[in-house]
């Protein structure tokens, strides 16, 4: 029992056998409350909205946007750098921490992993949605072609295109992998269409030894081959920006830092995800306050991380005494943009200070609220990053004004609204709690019981 | 020649031309036909430019054009470099003349009113109509017209005497005042030639020979020589007297803020003090006497030193020219300050020196004003039976005051011979759509010894039934049965010039001669004997001229440097070109000084409403600090109402401010006369400007150098540029090296290092094409801009994507201020930049691209492959110079017909989402290299290959050629010591764009940098 | 049975990406002239091979004796109708005089004949004639075996049309640059 605790084993007045486990998790598959259909109707208007800005777009041109020179860059790379963030958490959690054996990632990861997935799908779209021949985007991909011409590999944007994909592959794969044993589970619950669809997607699992052993091998493997790929991906990403000569981009610093915020913005995100869930599905027995308590201090970590960036960030700026560096820096801090920048500020390096405090890292209403405020400093980072960088630059005669359209602010809300659709589909279909590892850290005592319930 | 016109018809020959096909990616089902020729004419190879030559009626300076057309239709304009006053260049409203040419607002037939609308009838019937309705008014008729050629001026003379009635010459923005001063001062009925050349020491009291005063090009490119540092290291000196910096006063070495109308005062000071010291006044001695230092300073509010100090100059730093002011200046006592400018260059000796009266500006001695005025007057009073008006638009360009409308509509049968809708044909009887020029025929002598004859370079736009005008008098003569002795205006142009020749072989060959070059100079009429003074017109008033209302703002309303006096407010071009001051572009805006704004709490953008005794306008506000805090500007050529999709709706007329009075004794229009007062609306606009910032922030943009730190001797004397600090310099950049270096150590450096990527032919025997820009030179006047624009497809995208950031034009003209103080406390400096693809050697947005878009050829440019494109758009995030346009949307979808007809066949026309820049026009030197090709394999020449940029420069500022040629102009010119590259040193960017410092008379803060 | 579904799943994905490959590799980007639109669609059944082809019967004619300026111009020409009344104001025509018919009266009321466009680049790629006329290519090289066309067809096996690989291949055998900026600005 005690040492069980310490693996961090879960003890919960409700449970006491592991059939239990399985109970409360797959009835939230069965039961489609009145919450989420509401919850999902907007979600697809959402979608629609998304859609129809996009088509015009496309139709009209990428003159919809607020686009213009100087800045050819702006909400479509902010959002899509904030997806990409997003979902590192997700891979955070359930490989790395797997590695490490994290006792507390169980209850969550299963949620973090489909977020990882729907986000990097969300983000996908976006260099889609800025490219002004969008119709012509495929050939970023290096395929045999009668005209022997070759992406040029020297682009950090045929970087992204690869880093991206394999991202979402990798993570994909793993996610799937996971729920197999799970929906085995439901499948032997479910009846009819529902039946038919978990037999294809459980692979035919039967929880042998052998699949068992199988699965645990298969499990590591891809939990190894996509740890490396939290740091690599939003490197890449951020050299989208740090190869340029923009000051305010070109720096060193930018892998590190971005791949901290990326976790920041991901953790967040979990939080906000899982706070409704544990509430809606009444998973209270499984999502205990430890589990927030984990995530929270994972915030506060990165959060510091961050907040170094942003500092070093400006000092080296005034220390480099390069005038144009400075210029730009000054006026991210007191220029056109002061408004984003102290946004960020704020919502990055002030807000979670209180993450500092037990109470409030126990409370998860605070979480809640927290989490929000991080997610959007974390989305106005990135917007400052690339419009303020952007619209006072090397040549003063150049300089310009970006305002976003409602197209792109359609578009940008539509994102989230994709991702809440796929997300909404996931806790319907999939076991949205890995229900097999639960069992794992469940108590002794549970064990010899659990004998006949299985 | 002329047969080969005759017999092309153009529109045959359409399909085999690729302009006007976009570039489209998916693939359309459309069939496209092919037109042959029925009868090839032989002076036509499809696919091959045809040139020829003309002359641009855009404004009273007639320069001298080069037309290239391509299947009969005219793709671009240029200047006639065997032309003595264009001498190759072309101004903005030159190159739009095309844009005139295809306005798709043009009339399409004629017109016969029918209650409040237009009826389109047949040629037939309009002259029947015509000849009648003349008969009927039984010489009581009328003819309006602007400045025209000997011939056409002849052949109306001699209709109206047939038809009974008289001719009336109108031009909104005759210098009349100078004309007039010429006859005062000197006896002369003419308009004397200014060597501004030959001046090292010229001082203008807001004349605008820059832009809109006399002829601009010819000015620009004198200009440019005066103010050029010479062989012996020194540079003419320009000062400018006036209330406000036009392009002009931008351009000059000192600003002597002066009051608006007090440049008699200053000019009379000037000339007594020059008096006193250096010889006599002749018989203006005791008037000076009047006007004595402290009376000018108290009047122009500058300080008598400021005043004693310019004459002083004035007189030592000779020869000296002191120009009078224009159209911008014509305040009520306009033609005594021209009398009493005249008086000062008398004093200080410049008569015969740089003041001419051989080749004097010919035209008419017609007072303009004052003739409308009575033209007016007779037709209000019922006097005229039928009332023609030819080429002008005097309901816009007078002011509403003046009674024009009302007069004009009181006559019985009003005739227009516009050749587009205009506010005065608008009120017609009987619409007569005239030819363009590019498509007429006419003759035209500006300056007494250079003859000119105008042939029509395509057939006429078939989209429009349109006549000459002259043929319409020739043939409605003929129907009223009284011939002229020609059926054609051709016929009659010839016989007038066949006159001049003894035999007609001698004609035929004089004429064939005269199409060929575009130009006949025989030794100018005028005399060249300096005239005598005559004695002081006294009626004159020297003093400070009057001005109504009570407001305690001057308005200065001045001619547009784009649109004149509105004639070519309707080109999109125009409308689009970033105005060389203000930067701002479709709308009007009103100037004020900074200071004055602040007082009343006034932003750039607040729209307020001008308010004179004679009308009002709402305009929103610019700060300028080149203007006087007690004085506002306001440009003509905005606010049409009837003109055209391009021009309505457009900024305000600055009209409705002015009196409609004339200035006594010359009868010009006056467009300084009156205050104003400002009252904000409370409303805000976000401009159509394309300025970011004025203040290059300490940046290595645009540099000057003082003349003092010059290695003396200027242009060549640095040849191989060892040995000057400044070359040592751009030797660490970047491996930069002068053509005096050894040719392999050369050929190994180009293409730079970083420029070595992609798939190349052989290197070694690939030109480097290079650019060289001299800021000394450039003046901003921007033809530049408009000249790429026609050649390149550039499309313009219209007032509200401006605002948005979205200007396409690949070149622009940075303005910097450096100093610009209407206090007079710190010297003049305010730097042009034309900034465009810079084709680095290290270019940084070729890496990022993710599909080679563009790349760097071997030749050392920066290609942009269109059809490759994405349109990520980093390219153009990653350039430090922010010269990579976008498009945004398929503007070039937009363009109407026949406007699309302009198209150039050799350059793509591009589509919506993707990049686009200055290419340094490949399409031209591909061309060159298949002619080359074709002439035995032979290498490009030096100079063969001219960038439209370059070509269009009236200050030769811009050599473009290959740097790999130790020979060539280009290598030369980089040799200077003055050479830098924008931003090179900081971020090694290497650019193929060798920029020239602009040279001052004062230290320039911290010497290299600006 | 399960495998079956994947098994579905990759050979669909793989057939996909065959099929973007091939559609990439020639699809013609502008102008509408695919084959199908006209057969015989010119105002006049023009027979090329009677006029240019070397059988007996056959004119053998020059290519450059109607298309002009193929060697001095980017534009290869079309001949006006003077030219081919030229010979047709005495030869009748001997197997279909009708078409001729239609020659004449062009002729007659001076109207241009609306032959129909059938080989055409992007207008994006800037193609000059006189550059591979003069540097000895034969026409046939990229036009095909017109001379033995009656009707022509722009999918003759040798013409590249918008194929640039097609056009590159040739750059590099012949040793002609292939700097995108020679044909694309």
């Amino acid at each position: 029992m005690a040492t069980s605790r310490e693996r961090g084993a879960l003890t919960h007045p409700d449970v006491h056998k592991l059939s239990d486990v399985n109970r409360d998790i797959l009835k939230i598959l069965s039961r489609p409350g009145k919450g989420w259909w509401m919850l999902f109707g907007l979600a697809a208007a959402g979608v629609g909205l998304f859609l129809v800005s996009w088509g015009n777009q496309i139709v009209n041109g990428i003159g919809e946007s607020g686009l213009n020179s100087p800045v050819g860059w702006g909400v479509y790379i902010t959002t899509f750098v904030f997806w990409v963030g997003i979902a590192h958490s997700g891979t955070l959690i359930s490989a790395i921490l797997f590695l490490f054996r994290a006792p507390w990632r169980q209850s969550v990861y299963r949620a973090a992993e489909a977020m990882t997935v729907f986000a990097v799908m969300t983000a996908g779209l976006f260099p889609l949605i800025h490219v002004g021949r969008v119709w012509h985007a495929y050939w970023l991909f290096p395929y045999p072609n009668s005209r022997f011409l070759w992406p040029n590999f020297r682009s950090p944007l045929i970087w992204d295109v690869f880093a991206v994909t394999t991202y979402f592959t990798v993570s994909a794969v793993f996610f799937y992998l996971g729920t197999v044993p799970d929906v085995a589970a439901a499948r032997d619950q479910a009846t009819g269409l529902r039946k038919k669809l978990y037999q294809v997607i459980s692979l035919g699992w039967q929880g042998t030894d052998r699949q068992w052993h199988h699965f645990g091998k298969a499990y590591i493997f891809l939990a190894a081959l996509a740890t490396p790929l939290v740091l690599s991906v939003h490197s890449v990403v951020s050299w989208d920006f740090a190869m340029s000569i923009v000051p305010g981009w070109h720096a060193t610093i930018f892998a590190p830092y971005f791949v901290a915020g990326a976790i920041f913005s991901g953790v967040a995100m979990v939080i906000t995800l899982a706070v409704p869930i544990r509430k809606v599905w009444g998973l209270e027995a499984y999502l205990t306050t430890k589990h927030f308590d984990a995530l929270a201090k994972l915030c506060l970590l990165t959060s510091l991380i961050v907040l170094y960036a942003y500092l070093s960030e400006f000092f080296m700026a005034w220390y480099s005494g390069e005038e144009i560096e400075r210029t730009a820096f000054w006026n991210r801090l007191f220029g056109d943009y002061w408004w984003a920048t102290w946004t960020m500020l704020t919502c990055n390096g002030l807000v979670p200070v209180m993450l500092w405090f037990k109470r409030v890292r126990h409370s998860i209403p605070a979480l809640f609220v927290i989490s929000f405020f991080i997610n959007i400093g974390m989305w106005f980072e990135r917007y400052v990053i690339v419009v303020t960088s952007l619209h006072h630059e090397y040549e003063p005669f150049a300089w310009g004004i970006y305002r976003p359209s409602l197209t792109e602010m359609g578009i940008m809300v539509g994102s989230f609204a994709w991702f809440g659709f796929w997300f909404l589909l996931f806790t319907r279909l999939l076991p949205p709690v890995a229900i097999a590892e639960l069992k794992e850290v469940l108590p002794p005592p549970l064990r010899k019981q659990s004998k006949e319930a299985h | 020649m002329t047969d080969g016109i005759k017999r092309r018809d153009f529109l045959k020959v359409l399909g085999v031309s690729g302009a006007g096909a976009t570039l489209t990616a998916c693939s359309t089902e459309k069939v496209e036909r092919l037109l042959p020729y029925v009868t090839m004419p032989e002076d036509i190879t499809p696919g091959v430019a045809t040139w020829y030559t003309t002359v641009c009626d855009g404004c009273s300076a007639q320069c001298g054009m080069w037309v290239r057309t391509r299947e009969g239709r005219a793709v671009k304009v240029e200047g006639n470099p065997d032309h003595p006053i264009s001498g190759g260049a072309l101004c903005s409203r030159g190159h739009a003349s095309l844009q005139g040419l295809y306005d798709p607002d043009r009339i399409a037939s004629p017109m016969v009113r029918e209650g409040a609308d237009f009826r389109s009838i047949t040629w037939e019937e309009a002259e029947a109509l015509l000849a009648q309705k003349l008969d009927e008014a039984g010489g009581r008729s009328l003819f309006i017209g602007g400045p025209l050629g000997p011939s056409m001026a002849g052949l109306v003379d001699d209709f109206m005497e047939s038809v009974g009635g008289s001719r009336v010459e109108y031009e909104p923005l005759a210098d009349a005042p100078l004309r007039e001063a010429a006859r005062i001062v000197f006896g002369v009925d003419s308009v004397p030639r200014f060597d501004i050349g030959e001046a090292r020491f010229v001082l203008s009291f807001g004349a605008d020979f820059l832009e809109t005063w006399l002829s601009p090009v010819e000015y620009g490119k004198s200009f440019a020589k005066m103010s050029a540092v010479d062989d012996h290291g020194s540079k003419g000196r320009f000062v400018f007297a006036g209330p406000r910096l036009s392009l002009t006063g931008l351009n000059a070495d000192e600003w002597v803020p002066i009051r608006a109308g007090s440049e008699a005062v200053v000019a009379l000071a000037m000339a007594g003090i020059i008096a006193e010291d250096f010889g006599d006044a002749g018989p203006y001695a005791a008037m000076l006497a009047e006007y004595d230092v402290r009376r000018a300073a108290e009047v122009s509010g500058v300080s008598e030193d400021a005043i004693r100090e310019m004459a002083h100059r004035f007189a030592s730093e000779g020869p000296s020219l002191a120009l009078g002011p224009g159209a911008a200046g014509h305040h009520r006592n306009a033609t005594a300050a021209n009398v009493a400018v005249m008086i000062l260059n008398a004093v200080a000796g410049n008569v015969g020196r740089t003041i001419h009266f051989d080749a004097a500006r010919g035209g008419s001695a017609s007072r303009p004003y004052g003739d409308i005025e009575s033209a007016i007057r007779a037709m209000a009073s019922g006097g005229v039976g039928v009332a023609m008006v030819h080429g002008v638009n005097p309901a816009y360009s007078l002011p509403a005051a003046s009674g024009f409308a009302d007069a004009f509509a009181s006559v019985g049968f009003k005739v227009s011979f516009a050749s587009s809708m205009d506010e005065t044909s608008a009120m017609a009887d009987l619409v007569l759509p005239d030819r363009h020029f590019l498509e007429s025929w006419g003759d035209t002598s500006p300056v007494s010894g250079v003859m000119a004859i105008r042939q029509p370079v395509m057939q006429p736009v078939p989209h429009f039934n349109s006549k000459q005008t002259g043929d319409v008098l020739l043939s409605v003569a003929g129907r009223m049965g009284r011939g002229m002795g020609a059926a054609t205006f051709y016929d009659y142009l010839r016989n007038g010039h066949r006159r001049m020749h003894g035999s007609d072989a001698e004609f035929e060959t004089a004429w064939r001669h005269a199409l060929k070059k575009g130009v006949v100079v025989h030794d100018g009429g005028g005399q060249g004997a300096v005239p005598a003074l005559r004695a002081p017109d006294t009626a004159l008033a020297f003093g400070a001229p009057t001005l109504d209302g009570d407001g305690d703002l001057t308005l200065l309303v001045y001619p547009s440097s784009r649109f004149g006096a509105g004639e070519f407010s309707n080109s999109p071009w125009l409308q689009e070109l970033p105005d060389p001051v203000s930067k701002i572009t479709w709308h009007s805006w009103l100037e004020m000084n900074p200071h004055t704004a602040e007082a009343m709490a006034l932003r750039d953008g607040d729209i307020v409403t001008v308010t004179s005794p004679h009308g009002s306008v709402d305009v929103p506000v610019w700060t300028y600090p080149g203007i006087r805090e007690e004085a506002v500007g306001l440009a003509l050529g905005g606010g049409h109402t009837g003109f055209g999709r391009y021009a309505d709706g457009n900024g305000v007329n600055a009209l409705a401010l002015l009196p409609a009075e004339t200035e006594q004794p010359s009868g010009a229009l006056v467009t300084v006369a009156t205050r104003v007062t400002i009252t904000p609306t409370g409303e805000h606009r976000r401009m159509a400007t394309v300025a970011g910032s004025d203040d290059q922030h300490d940046r290595p943009i645009a540099p000057a150098v003082a003349l003092a730190a010059l290695g003396h001797g200027g242009e060549h004397a640095t040849e191989g540029g060892h040995g000057s600090g400044q070359h040592m310099e751009l030797q660490g950049v970047g491996g930069f090296v002068p053509m005096a270096a050894p040719e392999e150590e050369v050929s190994d450096r180009f293409p730079m290092e970083g420029s070595r990527h992609g798939e190349y032919g052989d290197r070694e025997n690939t030109a480097r094409w290079v650019m060289a820009i001299d800021l000394d030179k450039c003046t901003g006047c921007s033809a530049c801009v408009t000249a790429c624009q026609a050649e390149n497809n550039v499309p313009w995208v219209g007032e509200q994507q401006v605002v948005m950031g979205r200007e396409m034009q690949w070149m622009r003209i940075e303005r910097y201020y450096e100093s610009v103080d209407a206090t007079h406390a710190a010297p003049l400096d305010v730097r042009f930049l034309p900034m465009l693809c810079q084709h680095c050697g290290n270019a940084p947005c070729e890496p990022v691209c993710p599909v080679y878009a563009t790349y760097h050829t071997p030749e050392g440019v920066n290609a942009q492959v269109y059809n490759r494109c994405v349109g990520t758009r980093y390219c153009a995030n990653n350039c430090p110079y922010k010269v990579r346009v976008f498009n945004w949307y398929s503007y070039t979808d937009a363009v109407p017909e026949p406007m699309n007809w302009q198209w150039n066949p050799d350059v793509t026309v591009r589509e919506n989402g993707v990049m686009e820049k200055c290419s340094f026009c490949m399409q031209r030197v591909r061309e060159a290299e298949n002619r080359a090709a074709l002439e035995g394999g032979r290498d490009l020449r030096d100079g063969e290959i001219v960038t439209a940029c370059q070509q269009s420069c009236p200050a030769e500022a811009i050599v473009f050629g290959n740097l790999r040629d130790p020979e060539s102009r280009v290598a030369h010119v980089v040799a200077n010591e003055r050479t830098y590259r924008v931003l090179d040193d900081l971020i090694n960017t290497q650019p193929s764009v060798n920029y020239l410092k602009k040279v001052t008379f004062h230290e320039v803060a911290s010497g290299e940098h600006a | 049975m399960k495998k079956h579904w994947l098994m579905g799943g990759f050979v669909g994905v793989i057939a996909l990406a065959a099929a973007a490959f091939v559609q990439e590799q020639d699809a013609p980007v502008a102008g509408g002239d695919s084959p199908a639109a006209y057969p015989s669609g010119q105002p006049i059944a023009f027979p090329h091979n009677q006029h240019a082809g070397s059988e007996p019967g056959q004119n053998n004619m020059d290519c450059m004796f109607c298309h002009f300026s193929a060697e001095r111009s980017v534009d290869a020409g079309i001949p006006p109708v003077s030219t081919c009344m030229g010979c047709h104001a005495v030869i009748p025509g001997t197997q279909n005089p009708q078409e001729i018919d239609k020659l004449r009266n062009y002729a007659t009321t001076q109207e241009p004949i609306p032959w129909v466009r059938v080989y055409k680049v992007s207008d994006h790629v800037h193609f000059p004639h006189m550059r591979h006329v003069n540097a000895g290519l034969q026409c046939q090289q990229c036009h095909g075996q017109v001379q033995e066309m009656t009707v022509l067809n722009s999918r003759a096996p040798e013409w590249g049309g918008d194929n640039m690989g097609w056009c590159v291949d040739c750059h590099r055998q012949s040793e002609a640059s292939t700097d995108c900026s020679v044909c694309h600005y």
